[in-house]
Order: C-alpha cells, then sequence, then structure tokens
C-alpha cells in the first residue's frame, strides 16, 4: 500500500480541516488523521464564528455553510444578584453567526473530501516522527507509521504531540480557562420571540459579575436555531484559588438565573461540555511555528483571542490552517520542507496578519483577569447605580450622586473608579 | 483450502445515549449516534485472533440502512479483510425470524465459509436469536457462550472451542461449518489501526447487497415476514432528578439532608 503522503495533517477541527482542504484542491495527496469518531466529535466552542476569513477559504461558504443565524445583536451585561445592566449593540450585517461547531467542521471536512483528502477518524496519533537530523517524515500511530513531506500539527490545544516535540512546554493552570457549557432546546419560534429577534437572527450575549461566582471570567449566551448555548468560562487559576462550589454548579445557576432563565423556560437540556482555552493566545503560542517539514495550526499555535468582550477561535484557526495549506503547496513547488522556508511561507505571514496583531493587541485581557476584585466590585457598583437610578420610590438622585454612594457601598473612591475605568478602556 | 470466518455485525443506537418519551413510551433516537452493537465486537476480535493464528480471511456483514457503512468501517480498521452490506428497503421492518432468514441466506450465497461468529445478544433488543436462528435456517452446528476457540482442525473440518457459563467451563468439537455466538466481554477488542483505516478509504472493501444480489421471496422479509407482534411495552417511568444544593457547615447540612430524605419517606428507618 502507499503510505507516503505530501501532507499529513493531525486533527480535524477547522485548523486541519482548512489546511487539509487547501492542500488537495491544490492537487496535493493529503492525508487528514482525527482521534474521535467522525468530524469534529471531540470539539466544544462557545457559539459564534466570524464569517470573513471562512468566505476567504471557502468560496461556497455563504451558500453551503451550516449558519444557524447571524448575529444581530450583541450584548455585555454586568451581573449582580437578579440586577443586570445591559449594553446591547444591533446592526444587521452578516459578520459572525452561530452554529453548531461539529457541523461546521463536518462541513469543512466533506469539502476537503470532495476536494480529495483522504479522511480517517478513530486513529489517535501517538507522536510525530523526525529522522535523526530533525526533520519531520511522518507520524506514528499504534506503531504504525504513514510517511509525509509536511505534517500539520493541529491538534488543538491539549497539545501533547508538540509537548513531545519539545517545541511547546505543558500547560500551566495559569495559561488556560476552563468553558463549561449547555445546550438547551427550546424551539425556533420562542428564540424569535423571547430574544426579539425575526428567523434567521440571533444573539451573541456575554455576562460577568455573579454569574461567575465572582471569578475572573465570564457567562456566554448564543442563540442557535431552536437550541441556546449557554455557559461559564473561568480562569483556571482563580478558579483552584476561589472556587467555592463545582463549575457546573455555576452553569446551572446561569440556566435557573432569575432574570434569564424565562428565556429557555420549559426547554430541555440536550448537551453538556467543556473544554480548556489558552487565556491569552499570545503567551501560549509554541516558540516557533514551523520546523523541518511540521506546521502548527488553530488552538495548538494558541490562536485564541478573548478581548473580555467577545471570543474568537474558530475563524483564527481556520484561517491558520488555510495558511498552513498554502504554505504546504508552495513549499513542495520549491522543493524545500526545511524550517527557514516553512517559516517564511508560513510563520511570517501568520506573525503579521491580524490574527497575532489582535492577539498581541488584547493582551491587556491578561492583567485583568488577574484582578479578581473588578469581577465583584464593578458589575455591583454598575447595577448599584441602574438601581439608584431607576427603581425610584422617592427622591430621584444625579448620576454623580448615585453613582458615588453605590461606589461607597462597594468601598471603592471615586479616584480609584476613575483611574480603574482609565486602565480597563486602555486596557481592553 | 483457507480458513474463511464470517462476523455478523449489527449497527445499533447507543442505548446509553437513548432517552425515553415517558408520553409515548417510545425511544428518542434523534440525535443519537449509532454503534457497533459492543458485543459483536468481541466476535469481531475472536475472528481476528484466527486470522493471527490460522491465516483465515474475515468477512463481516451487516444488515442495515446505508448508514451502517460506518461501523464496518470501523470493524475493516480492527483489521477484518472485507465486509459486505446488506441493505434494501425490503427488508426493513424484520423481526428476528425475518433477519435470520436474510443474514443465513447471506451465508449461503458466500457459500465457502467455515465459522460464522456472532455476537451473543446486541444491547438494543437483547433477543440473542440471531446466531441460533442461522443455525436452524442452515441446519448447521451452533454453540453459544463461546469464549476461546481451543483448536481448529481444518484437516477433519472440526472446531473445538470453550464454552463458559457462570459455574463452569465446557469444551465442544463442532464439525465445521459451524455458528458461533461470542460470549460478552470474552474478548479485548483492539482498537483501530491507521493502516487498516487507510484500507477502507483507498482499497473499496465494502459491497452492498440488496435483494437484487440475493433474490429472496419478498413474503419472507421486512414485515411480512415477520410473524413477532409487540403486543404491549412497559417501562420504568424515569424519576425527575431534583438537584438541591444544601448550604452550611457539613454537620448541619448533612442534618438537613437527613430531615428531607425522611421527609420524602426514602429511608428504610424511622427517623
Amino acid at each position: 500500500m502507499e503510505t507516503k503522503f505530501d501532507v499529513v495533517v493531525v486533527g480535524a477541527g477547522p485548523a486541519g480541516a482548512s489546511a487539509a482542504y487547501t492542500a488537495a484542491r491544490h492537487g496535493l495527496k493529503v492525508l487528514l488523521v482525527e482521534r474521535g469518531r467522525g468530524a469534529g466529535s471531540k470539539q466544544v466552542f462557545g457559539g459564534r464564528v466570524y464569517a470573513a476569513p471562512l468566505r476567504e477559504i471557502y468560496e461556497d461558504f455563504d451558500k453551503e455553510a451550516p449558519i444557524h443565524r447571524w448575529v444581530r445583536k450583541e450584548r455585555v451585561s454586568l451581573v449582580h444578584g437578579d440586577r443586570m445592566v445591559t449594553f446591547e449593540y444591533e446592526s444587521d450585517r452578516t459578520v459572525s453567526f452561530t452554529t453548531y461547531l461539529t457541523q461546521l467542521t463536518s462541513w469543512m471536512v466533506e469539502k476537503a473530501v470532495s476536494a480529495g483528502a483522504i479522511f480517517v477518524d478513530e486513529v489517535r496519533v501517538d507522536s510525530i516522527v523526525r529522522d535523526d537530523a530533525g526533520k519531520v517524515i511522518g507520524v506514528e500511530s499504534g506503531g504504525e507509521r504513514v510517511y509525509a513531506d509536511i505534517v500539520v500539527d493541529a491538534e488543538g490545544v491539549n497539545r501533547l504531540l508538540l509537548e513531545k516535540l519539545g517545541l511547546a512546554e505543558k500547560t500551566r493552570p495559569s495559561q488556560v480557562a476552563l468553558g463549561v457549557k449547555e445546550v438547551v432546546k427550546v424551539g425556533e419560534d420562542k428564540i424569535n420571540e423571547r430574544f426579539g429577534v425575526a428567523p434567521g437572527e440571533g444573539v451573541s450575549w456575554v455576562l460577568t459579575g455573579d454569574v461567575t461566582g465572582n471569578m475572573p471570567g465570564g457567562a456566554f449566551i448564543y442563540t442557535n436555531k431552536d437550541t441556546v448555548s449557554i455557559g461559564v468560562v473561568v480562569y483556571l487559576e482563580s478558579a483552584v484559588n476561589m472556587v467555592k462550589e463545582p463549575i457546573h454548579i455555576l452553569v446551572e445557576k446561569l440556566r435557573t438565573h432569575p432574570s434569564l432563565s424565562r428565556l429557555w423556560a420549559d426547554g430541555d437540556v440536550m448537551e453538556y461540555a467543556a473544554r480548556l482555552t489558552p487565556e491569552s493566545g499570545y503567551r501560549y503560542m509554541p516558540r516557533k511555528l514551523a520546523t523541518h517539514g511540521l506546521m502548527v495550526a488553530g488552538d495548538a499555535a494558541g490562536l485564541l483571542l478573548n478581548t473580555g468582550y467577545t471570543f474568537r477561535g474558530v475563524d483564527y484557526a481556520a484561517l491558520s490552517g488555510y495558511m498552513a495549506g498554502n504554505a504546504a503547496v508552495k513549499a513542495l513547488e520549491e522543493g524545500d520542507t526545511g524550517e527557514e522556508n516553512l517559516r517564511r511561507l508560513y510563520e511570517k505571514p501568520l506573525l503579521e496578519s491580524f490574527i497575532v496583531r489582535d492577539l498581541k493587541r488584547h493582551r491587556g485581557i491578561e492583567w485583568l483577569m488577574s484582578n479578581p476584585e473588578f469581577f465583584k466590585k464593578y458589575p455591583a457598583l454598575a447595577t448599584g447605580v441602574a438601581c439608584r437610578l431607576f427603581d425610584l420610590e422617592g427622591e430621584a438622585p444625579t448620576v454623580y450622586e448615585a453613582l458615588r454612594s453605590s461606589a461607597s457601598d462597594q468601598g471603592l473612591s471615586l479616584l480609584r473608579l476613575v483611574l480603574d475605568m482609565f486602565r480597563v478602556v486602555r486596557k481592553l | 483450502m483457507a480458513l474463511r470466518v464470517i462476523v455478523g455485525i449489527k449497527w445499533v443506537p447507543n442505548t446509553q445515549a437513548v432517552r425515553f418519551d415517558p408520553k409515548t413510551g417510545t425511544l428518542i433516537r434523534e440525535g443519537v449516534p449509532s454503534i457497533v452493537n459492543p458485543h459483536d465486537l468481541d466476535a469481531v476480535e475472536l475472528a481476528l485472533q484466527l486470522k493471527e493464528r490460522y491465516g483465515a480471511k474475515v468477512t463481516a456483514i451487516s444488515m442495515a440502512p446505508p448508514s451502517a457503512v460506518k461501523g464496518l468501517e470501523h470493524v475493516i480498521g480492527m483489521g477484518v479483510d472485507d465486509a459486505i452490506l446488506i441493505s434494501d428497503r425490503v427488508f426493513a421492518g424484520s423481526d428476528t425470524l425475518a433477519t435470520s432468514y436474510v443474514i443465513a441466506q447471506t451465508l449461503k450465497r458466500i457459500g465457502d465459509f467455515n465459522l460464522a461468529l456472532f455476537g451473543q445478544e446486541t444491547i438494543d433488543s437483547s433477543t440473542a436469536h440471531i446466531p441460533a436462528q442461522v443455525a436452524g435456517w442452515l441446519e448447521l452446528p451452533y454453540i453459544y457462550y463461546v469464549d476461546r476457540i481451543e483448536d481448529l482442525d481444518l484437516e477433519q473440518n472440526v472446531v473445538t472451542v470453550r464454552r463458559i457459563l457462570e459455574d463452569r467451563l465446557e469444551w465442544y468439537k463442532l464439525k465445521m461449518p459451524a455458528i458461533l455466538g461470542v460470549a460478552m466481554k470474552s474478548q479485548k477488542p483492539r482498537p483501530v489501526s491507521i493502516y487498516n483505516k487507510l484500507r477502507v478509504r483507498m482499497e473499496n472493501p465494502i459491497k452492498v447487497w440488496s435483494n437484487k444480489e440475493l433474490g429472496l421471496d419478498p413474503r419472507c422479509l421486512g414485515l411480512k415476514g415477520s410473524p413477532t407482534l409487540v403486543t404491549k411495552v412497559t417501562w420504568t417511568p424515569e424519576v425527575p432528578r431534583k438537584k438541591q444544593v444544601i448550604e452550611g457547615p457539613p454537620g448541619e447540612a448533612v442534618k438537613k439532608l437527613v430531615e428531607k430524605l425522611c421527609g420524602e419517606g426514602v429511608l428504610p428507618f424511622e427517623c
């Protein structure tokens, strides 16, 4: 049997599938290997994907991709007890959409297969194989080797293969956040009605405050076609130090929250899921994104962004896979898969792309996440101000009075408040 | 003549993931992934051991809708040589009698097999009818709860098998061809390997036989060929779980918990 491929891609997520698709449609002989059963069976994400990069990779994206709802409403809420202050932005552009990641990835893998890639699932790659000179020459699974000129490592956030190669350090709790999520079946019409959206339109909602048990992190709500995804993301280090109850209880509290539960009342919980995400993608990046015969894409490369008000990862992953696929095509054309050439063809454009610029730009989130009191005091402050301004039973205070008295409840001086606000605005 | 082993596979809903609809009493199969009946994997493993020991050619067969190709791909990934998917709308709705008839006729058409191995039963219906009925249709010897092939004599055309029962082991010699029901959890089914999975993609080892190939009398197939009547289904109604968190120091919380349980009358003693 012929067991040498031009490209072997490890991991059939958005990054791996896009790499396989891109390389295969340029005529390369591609093998895409996935550990789980079927494409994307182990994947978890919040619920929203930005479309622009996918439009660039997949010509038929708008026509074919499994899009549940285009996000029309962006909400950010500060929650304290049963009070909540919410900002909402509404637009009717098709910028980002909700979907099930498994559906989206399955579609990407189908595209890769129809472009000629070979896809095998239920196969775990145990290691990436190098020759004596350190050149990557293939992968090993269950004692069997499959050879390739180029390996694309898209193994995901838990990068056992890269660790074995010595390209990535062992993941430390301070580097990652834990996301726990539930999918609640509500029904399409009920979602339209309760969230005030038209068919095909959806809501992306980020919440912070005591919905995370006041731990650094946030909660999210996304409307899918007939289900709602809800979840909580907490930073593992704080979770270890501050957690008073299991994290899945936080999701349950979110689901039963007095101001929110009516949105999915009578819904059935269809699914629970959990995953790790890098807290700061930039810091999670391996030392090199390419070595002789190897490129690293997607979460394994740390390409995940948390700005505090939105999460991005799927489109970055897909785009990095696309770039790796293109780089593979060029490198094989040039007959040079050496480290220098792959870094020139893949790592350099990736580092110069908006992805890595974004990751660098939003490193401030780390600072915010290391300030737990923010997650306690400011949601309480905001709801305190709103309560004084709107829940009028007698005198109506001025905004300044409401702010001052609410701040003093939280033990915050006005000077401290102004400084903190300035820092938050600057860092985010 | 080389040894030829057939192994029967059923493509079943993962019953651990299936929930009951308490209103209708039917299974909610929506969104539940199907799997190869886990007990069949014991039969596959035993067949693959025969491949290693005697160079047997192993063919998997499954009577199922086209989606069962995934299951056959899985067992080829484990090392099975090739597979036949027996798939036709006229087979739909078959009970165990009609199913065993189709499988028996498939075996007849394959012809030159020495052993046909089946999982002892399936997790979705647990009748354990199929291997026995197949043996009945073909008038072949049949032993169930087999956990080991002790010896295989191709010259004499005799197989010696061990049967595992609750309190004893028994040994049988059978004339081949023979049908074996493989004891549940008697083997450790091997994982799929990357080369075998690649074979699935590159060599096309799965054939599909419809009733065109088998040419069976439609009166013996599907609902028409199925005398079984399901007259009543009962099930244990699911008690909805109440998740309650009792706050407070452990001593007090336990006290409250015991009081609550007493109130619900679930403790076996007077409180």
